[in-house]
Formats: structure tokens, C-alpha cells, sequence
């Protein structure tokens, strides 16, 4: 089969997916206990029963799931609208487009970062193995691994407000916004730097870890010390035939990761009041919003599969092994 | 190796250089710009369509209403400059203050104003938020450039409460559009009112809004120049915020971090009796209730309520769950409103007593089992304590009321619950035994007793009890139309009687709004119950000099 094909395949197989991921969230939102009505329009306000009567109407919420609902829904789906929010009351591609540039910036940057130094000191460690150096990083990586998220966040906001006068949320400071970002640049960096050093902590020590064992791994193969005997240094070898074998695992976990983090580091936007896409799903979920919810989550269902075919593709030209099959 | 090298230099370059820089400077005259730090944003800018808190501090800004409410829980004119009813009640007639203008430069006349208050009458679909306000309106009609009368279908007893509440939006922005959707989907985010402030940056991507001053305010304008409200997602930040100075205002204190935040240096915290309250519900739905109520029969007997009631210690309860930032709850209606004078201040509350609570329950049969639980005719007294999973003060509530539940014999298994599905287990399942919960009430006492009638106990509505009597119906339909204040406070006084004698709500506490400020940059808060940040307040607010 040609590459073309396998990609096709892969294509159809991933539009599959994302109609069946379509139809599960549809109904699981439908199942879930509470009004959305009543989730809407929250607990202090004085929204007569005949009120909210009329806003189920005019949600559609007044007619059966099945078919109605569903037939609405999709034909909504089908003519490319993913409706209006109903808590909002904005379209909801406009809603989750404004909050995806956000979250793309932090999670870029904290995932580059962590990327590019979690593989640095994997890498290293395994080379140096039992070394000090491959115990400390361990060591620091393992701790970092398991901090819980919030806590890391909020002891780093402290200091780094405290001492380093760094912004303690946003994006930007207030008299920037509404400048285009590349005006404001060291203000955003300014703003970037605890959320993204958080995130890069975070996420270090598994890429970290998983690097080390797998170069592990890889230093112990034949033709490794076939390398080595043909008088290449140790860079050479490491860099030449440890690193490039060494990636694939990191590849997947790469891939994984970015698909679900487009779901946004929610915590991390909670801590630093960082307004991105983690956040809208959590108000979402809490307001039973419906149409934000399903946008949101085809969102989430297609940088998943879209993460995963990326990682597919790099696969054929990483391991010649897949490209053999 | 060396792409490395230069990698790494360039990141430790980015991060040194936003260590380094200066926090930029406010954008004018930082004496003049107060900035505020708040927990949300607006949902949307248009009255017809807003739920959020936030939304409507933004209205109190940028919007007038025709009256509003005083310190000492009066009404006052804002838009109007005086005002009469017809002696049947029926007729109101406003006369407008001269020379408002809206923040486009224009004239507001009565016209624009008439046309409002039939907008929210005919269209009652599309301006959901204000039909709570308006039912009862038949017309509105302008009779000169700056007066108007408002036709009602009866007398309404709290007409200046209900105006108070319909802000007056330009005509021109909203009467163009055909359907109740079109009209809500609209955002509204750059408003034109004619309150004391205009906004001049809103996004809703930042979460930031700036609102400059208005110049040709009516009542003469802010000593402010600027305001600027941020967004921050939670409390400990905002905290921080206020500590090194990046706000000059927190909107909201949490109950713990009060303390701290007294401590703070050129901070000032502030508690204020505010109108929110917090209850346990017991169950109370007629038995012919249909679903049939799911409960521990017990619930319902007046001695098993009576004896609860004996062994909630409040005053406990307010020293620890709200570390002291609060009162003791009596009735439903908090003694802020009105100035006090809604709230009777002639009720009781049963004092704390264990034993006299055992002795209750011993009294009306309730017999101790070798486990420790009471039990009559095969009824055991266990019963589920239920709260809402979002709040933070009620888990260590429910856990020291079931504690003291447990030494008189009453088994309570304190759960959290998704508050979607707390409120359709109570309105209209009718399937709890205990609830712990809250409201957040108007100025008014009308909205917290309505909460209370048989016609609130349907899909929908607000009565999550299930507490239904006639007599009580009748006295709520009576207040609504009695105009003369002392009569209607007779009535208000009496239906709270009812109330805390029947105990479908054992009111827990009354909570203090609790807000900070940098008293080292501003000075000239007024504390209202709405908190020291209500419009009127923040005309007042000046930097220190």
C-alpha cells in the first residue's frame, strides 16, 4: 500500500472517529442530572418559571432528545455552525477560536520548553548513568513529576510577584490590551514567564524520564557498540544513533500530550488567571451550555486525532520499520 | 552542541529580560485610575440577557435607572427628579431631571424612556431579566420631553424597588431587533447609557474592562478618572494582587484570608452586613405531592424540627465557618433590607441546648436505640445533610451540625451534591431530607417570601422546600399591594413569624460581604450592603492626597 493510501485510510478512519465522538458527546451532555435552563441563568436572579419556559423553547430544549434534538443538532453540524452559547451568547466558533490563541501560546511555549529540556537531561542521565548527575536529575524530575499542579502554581506566583515584581495574572497588563500582542511583547513575556516555567516543571520530568529509559534502552543494542568500534565519539554516537532511536517513545508521549493539552492546562490558567480554553470548559460544563460544550469537546476530539495522525506520519519517516510495513 | 548552547542563552535571555523590566506604568495619571480585581466577567452587556453579578455592576456604571436605593434603605430619584402616584395606586408620573445626556452627546427625553418600559412589557420573551420587575405594568407614556406616567394593572407596593432595578437603555441600540433570540444574542459591548462612567476598552479575550469618567454626568461627575476591572480566577491571586499592588481593590475576600488580609500593609479590609443568608431546608412538600416526596417521615413532625433547631448552635457556626464575618441567622428576610425596617426584629431564635433538644425528642417518643439513633414506630431518625459541592463554607457546616445532631439521637450523613442536581432533587423531586443552602436576596423582602409560596412550588420556580400554606399565600398576594409602608411591614413582619414558627428553613446566618482596599493610594468608600464598591460609593472615591 502507498503512503498516499495509508494516509487516506488514516484520514477516513479519523473523520469516522470524530462523527462518532460527535454523537457520544450529544448524548452524554443530555444525560447529565440538573436543568440546563436553570444552570444558565444560576440561582440569584428573578427568572419566573414562565421565563425560563420560554428559554427551553427557544433552546429547543421542549422537544425530545431523540429525534428532534438530534436531528437540529446535526443539521447545525452539517451546514458547519456550531450554534450560539447559550450562557454567552456568542457564537461559539467565535468564542473557542479567541480562547485557542491563548492556550496555543502558553502550551506551545511550556511544552517546547519542557520538550527540549526534559529530552536534554533524559538524555544525559542515561549516558551518565549512575553518575551524581543522573541521581540528581532523577531525583529532580520524579519530585517534579508529582507536584500537584495548583500548589507548584501558587507558591511560584508568590515568589515570583514578591520578589521579582512579575504580574500576578492576565495576559497582558491592562493598559496593553486591545494592542495586537506583537506590540507588547516584553509585557506578555513578563506575563509568560511563571505560567510557562510552571508548565515546563511540570511537564519535564516525565519526558524526562521516559527519555532516559528508552536511550537506556537503545545504548545497550549492538549496533551501538558497532559505532564504537568504528572509532565514532561519544557525541557521534549519542547524537547519530542514541538520540534519533531514543525519540520514538518520546514521539507518542509528545503527541498524546499536545492533543490533550489543547483541553488547556486548566489549572495553570486557574492559577494565573490565564483566560484560555480549560477554563470555557469548566463554565461550560458548570452551565450546562450545551452548544459550547459540543464545540467544545469536537475541539478537543479533533486536536486528539489530529495530534495522533501527525505522530503516525513522523513515525514513517523516524523508524524505517513502519515504512517497510 | 551549540544550538543548544544559543538555545539556553536565549531562553535565560527572555527570562532575565521580563524579570528585569519595570511593571509598566498606568496608562494616565495613576492617582486618578482605580484598579479593581474581581472574580468574573460579564457574561453579557445587555439588560435583557445578563445572570452574572458582574454584569449588573457594570450596568450600575454605565446605565441610570429611574430611582434608586439609598444608604439608609430609602429610594431616592436618579434619572427622575420627582415622582407621585395617582390615589388609587395606578398611576405613576416621573418627571425626569433636566439636561441628562447620553453618553453620546444626546438628550435623554421621557420618550426614550417610555419606549423602554413598553419594550420590556411587550417583549417580555426577549428581555427575560426584567419581567420580574415589570409584571403588573400595563403602559408606559411619555406626556412631555421630561415627564412620563406608568399605568399599572393594580397597585404595587414596591414600585420604587422595581424601577430601581430597569436600567435605561438608548433606544437606539436595541429597537431593531425582530425576535426574543436576536435581541439576547446581542452582546452590548460598548454600551451607551447615561450613568457616571463610559467604557472605553472592553475585551473579553484579555477579561479586562477600562471605564473612563463621565464629564457630563448629571449629578456631577467622578472624582475618579478611571476605572479598571481584572479578571483573576482565583482568590489567592487576587490576594497577592492586593498585597504588592498590582490592584488597588479586591471585589471579594474569602471568609479565610480575611484575617491575613487585615494584617496587610496600606491595605484596609472591610466587613459589611450584607443581604445574602444561609439555610438548611427540611423537607416540607405535601404529602399529595406529586413526584411523592422521598424522606424520613420524621423530617415533617414539628418536635424532630423543633429539637434540630435547639441543637444548631449559630453562633459557633458563624465563629468558625465564617470566622466571626457574619450574624447569627433568625428569619428569612436578612435586617439589612430596608435599613432594618423589613426585618423583624421581634423574633426569638430557640437557644442552643442539647438537652433540651433530647428532651424534645424524648417527649414526643422518639426512643434511643443501643446504636445512639432515635427511633419511633420503626421510624429511625437517619436522615441525609445535603449541600451544594461548589460551596466552601458548607461541608464544615454539615459537619458540625451533624455532630450535633449525633449527641441528641439524630443520625445525619452529611453529603456534597452537583448543585444541578440538588435543585431538581428538591423542586420539584421533593427528594432530601436536609439541605444546606443559600440566597442572595433584592432590597426588597418580596423576592425572599415569594421563595416560600405554593406558586413558587412548581417546575421552575423558586420554592425548593415545598412549604405550602394558604394563609401564607394570602399575606404575600396582601404585601404586594399595600402601599402604605407601615401597613405592608405589619404584613412582611408576620409572614416571617410564620416562617420561623413552621421551620421549613432554620436560617443559619446572615454573611458579611467582605472586600479590601489599598487605603495607602484611595480614600472615600462608602460602605453600602451591596459592598464599598457600589456606584455611588465609587463616585465618592478620590486618591489620597
Amino acid at each position: 500500500m502507498s503512503r498516499r493510501d495509508t494516509l487516506l485510510r488514516k484520514l477516513l478512519f479519523s473523520l469516522l472517529t470524530i462523527f462518532v465522538v460527535l454523537v457520544i458527546n450529544f448524548m452524554l451532555f443530555r444525560v447529565l442530572p440538573g436543568d440546563p435552563v436553570r444552570s444558565v441563568i444560576g440561582r440569584n436572579v428573578r427568572i419566573s418559571a414562565e421565563m425560563q419556559a420560554s428559554l427551553r423553547e427557544q433552546f429547543g430544549l421542549d422537544k425530545p432528545v431523540f429525534p428532534d434534538q438530534f436531528l437540529a443538532t446535526l443539521g447545525q453540524w452539517a451546514g458547519g455552525n456550531l450554534g450560539v452559547s447559550w450562557s454567552l451568547r456568542q457564537p461559539v466558533a467565535e468564542v473557542l477560536m479567541s480562547k485557542l490563541g491563548n492556550t496555543l501560546l502558553l502550551i506551545g511555549l511550556g511544552q517546547i520548553l519542557a520538550i527540549f529540556f526534559g529530552v536534554l537531561l533524559g538524555l544525559f542521565a542515561g549516558w551518565k548513568r549512575k553518575t551524581s548527575f543522573d541521581v540528581g536529575a532523577l531525583t529532580f524530575s520524579l519530585i517534579a513529576w508529582a507536584t500537584p499542579t495548583f500548589w507548584l502554581g501558587i507558591i511560584l506566583l508568590a515568589a515570583g510577584s514578591t520578589w521579582l515584581g512579575l504580574p500576578t495574572g492576565g495576559i497582558v497588563s491592562p493598559q496593553n490590551v486591545g494592542k495586537p500582542l506583537y506590540t507588547v511583547l516584553p509585557d506578555l513575556a513578563r506575563h509568560l514567564v511563571l505560567p510557562t516555567l510552571t508548565m515546563t516543571i511540570l511537564y519535564l520530568g516525565e519526558y524526562m524520564l521516559i527519555m532516559r529509559s528508552s536511550i537506556l534502552e537503545v545504548l545497550s543494542e549492538d549496533y551501538i557498540l558497532t559505532a564504537k568500534a568504528k572509532g565514532m565519539s561519544h557525541w557521534q554516537v549519542l547524537w547519530r544513533h542514541g538520540l534519533k532511536n531514543a525519540m520514538l517513545p518520546i514521539v507518542t508521549m509528545i503527541a498524546l500530550n499536545l492533543g490533550f493539552t489543547v483541553s488547556g492546562a486548566i489549572y495553570i490558567e486557574t492559577v494565573f488567571s490565564y483566560d484560555g480554553l480549560g477554563k470555557l470548559f469548566h463554565t461550560a460544563l458548570i452551565r450546562q451550555d450545551y452548544p459550547l460544550l459540543q464545540g467544545a469537546f469536537l475541539l478537543l476530539a479533533v486536536s486528539v486525532i489530529v495530534a495522533n495522525m501527525l505522530a503516525d506520519i513522523l513515525y514513517t519517516y523516524l523508524d524505517p520499520r513502519v515504512k517497510a510495513n | 552542541m551549540k544550538k543548544i548552547v544559543v538555545f539556553c542563552l536565549l531562553i535565560a535571555a527572555l527570562l532575565l529580560a521580563a524579570c528585569g523590566g519595570q511593571p509598566a506604568a498606568p496608562q494616565q495619571d495613576s492617582g486618578a485610575a482605580l484598579r479593581v480585581g474581581w472574580l468574573g466577567f460579564p457574561d453579557t452587556l445587555n439588560p435583557a440577557y445578563a445572570f452574572l453579578s458582574e454584569s449588573y455592576t457594570m450596568f450600575d456604571l454605565v446605565y441610570s435607572t429611574l430611582m434608586t436605593e439609598q444608604l439608609d434603605g430609602s429610594y431616592a430619584g436618579l434619572l427622575a427628579e420627582s415622582w407621585s402616584e395617582s390615589d388609587d395606586g395606578l398611576v405613576w408620573t416621573f418627571t425626569l431631571r433636566p439636561n441628562i445626556k447620553w453618553h453620546n452627546g444626546e438628550s435623554l427625553t421621557a420618550e426614550q424612556v417610555a419606549w423602554n418600559i413598553n419594550a420590556f412589557i411587550t417583549n417580555s420573551d426577549g428581555w427575560v431579566t426584567n419581567y420580574g420587575y415589570i409584571i403588573g405594568f400595563v403602559e408606559a407614556r411619555a406626556l412631555d420631553e421630561r415627564s412620563l406616567e406608568i399605568e399599572l394593572e393594580y397597585p404595587i407596593s414596591n414600585m420604587e424597588f422595581r424601577v430601581s432595578f430597569l436600567y435605561i437603555v438608548h433606544p437606539k441600540d436595541f429597537e431593531g431587533f425582530t425576535t426574543p433570540e436576536d435581541l439576547q444574542n446581542f452582546s452590548n459591548f460598548s454600551p451607551i447609557g447615561t450613568g457616571p462612567f463610559k467604557i472605553s476598552t472592553l475585551d473579553k479575550d484579555r477579561r479586562v474592562i477600562i471605564l473612563d469618567a463621565n464629564a457630563d454626568y448629571f449629578d456631577g461627575q467622578a472624582k475618579l478618572g478611571q476605572l479598571v476591572y481584572q479578571t483573576f480566577d482565583n482568590s489567592d491571586a487576587l490576594i497577592q494582587a492586593l498585597k504588592v499592588g498590582d490592584v488597588d481593590f479586591a471585589a471579594e475576600v474569602p471568609t479565610s484570608a480575611f484575617k491575613s488580609v487585615e494584617t496587610f500593609e496600606g491595605v484596609t479590609a472591610v466587613a459589611l452586613s450584607g443581604r445574602s443568608l444561609s439555610q438548611v431546608i427540611l423537607n416540607s412538600a405535601p404529602d399529595g405531592h406529586d413526584p411523592t416526596p422521598n424522606r424520613n417521615p420524621a423530617i415533617t413532625d414539628p418536635a424532630v424540627r423543633l429539637a434540630i433547631a435547639t441543637a444548631i448552635n449559630k453562633k459557633d457556626l458563624v465563629d468558625v465557618v465564617l470566622q466571626g464575618q457574619g450574624l447569627p441567622g433568625v428569619g428569612i428576610v436578612p435586617p439589612t433590607l430596608g435599613g432594618g425596617f423589613w426585618f423583624n426584629s421581634s423574633l426569638t431564635d430557640v437557644s442552643f441546648n442539647l438537652a433540651e433538644a433530647s428532651r424534645i425528642l424524648e417527649e414526643a417518643g422518639y426512643v434511643l436505640d443501643a446504636d445512639g439513633v432515635r427511633a419511633k414506630g420503626g421510624v429511625r431518625l437517619e436522615m441525609r445533610l445535603q449541600f451544594p459541592s461548589d460551596s466552601s463554607n458548607y461541608p464544615r457546616a454539615a459537619d458540625m451540625i451533624a455532630n450535633w445532631l449525633k449527641e441528641i439521637g439524630i443520625k445525619a450523613t452529611p453529603s456534597a451534591v452537583d448543585p444541578d442536581s440538588l435543585v431538581v432533587a428538591t423542586n420539584p423531586n421533593a427528594d432530601f431530607d436536609m439541605v444546606i443552602w443559600g440566597w442572595g436576596s433584592d432590597p426588597d423582602p418580596d423576592f425572599m417570601l415569594s421563595v416560600m409560596t405554593s406558586e413558587q412550588y412548581v417546575e421552575g420556580g423558586w420554592n425548593d422546600s415545598g412549604y405550602s400554606n394558604p394563609e401564607y399565600d394570602e399575606l404575600f398576594a396582601e404585601q404586594q399591594m399595600t402601599i402604605d409602608d407601615t401597613a405592608r411591614q405589619k404584613i412582611v413582619w408576620e409572614m416571617q413569624e410564620m416562617l420561623f414558627n413552621d421551620r421549613a428553613y432554620i436560617v443559619l446566618w446572615y454573611d458579611d460581604v467582605l472586600q479590601a482596599y489599598r487605603s495607602d493610594r484611595f480614600t472615600g468608600f462608602i460602605e453600602y450592603p451591596t459592598g464599598i464598591d457600589a456606584f455611588q460609593s465609587l463616585m465618592n472615591v478620590e486618591p489620597v492626597k
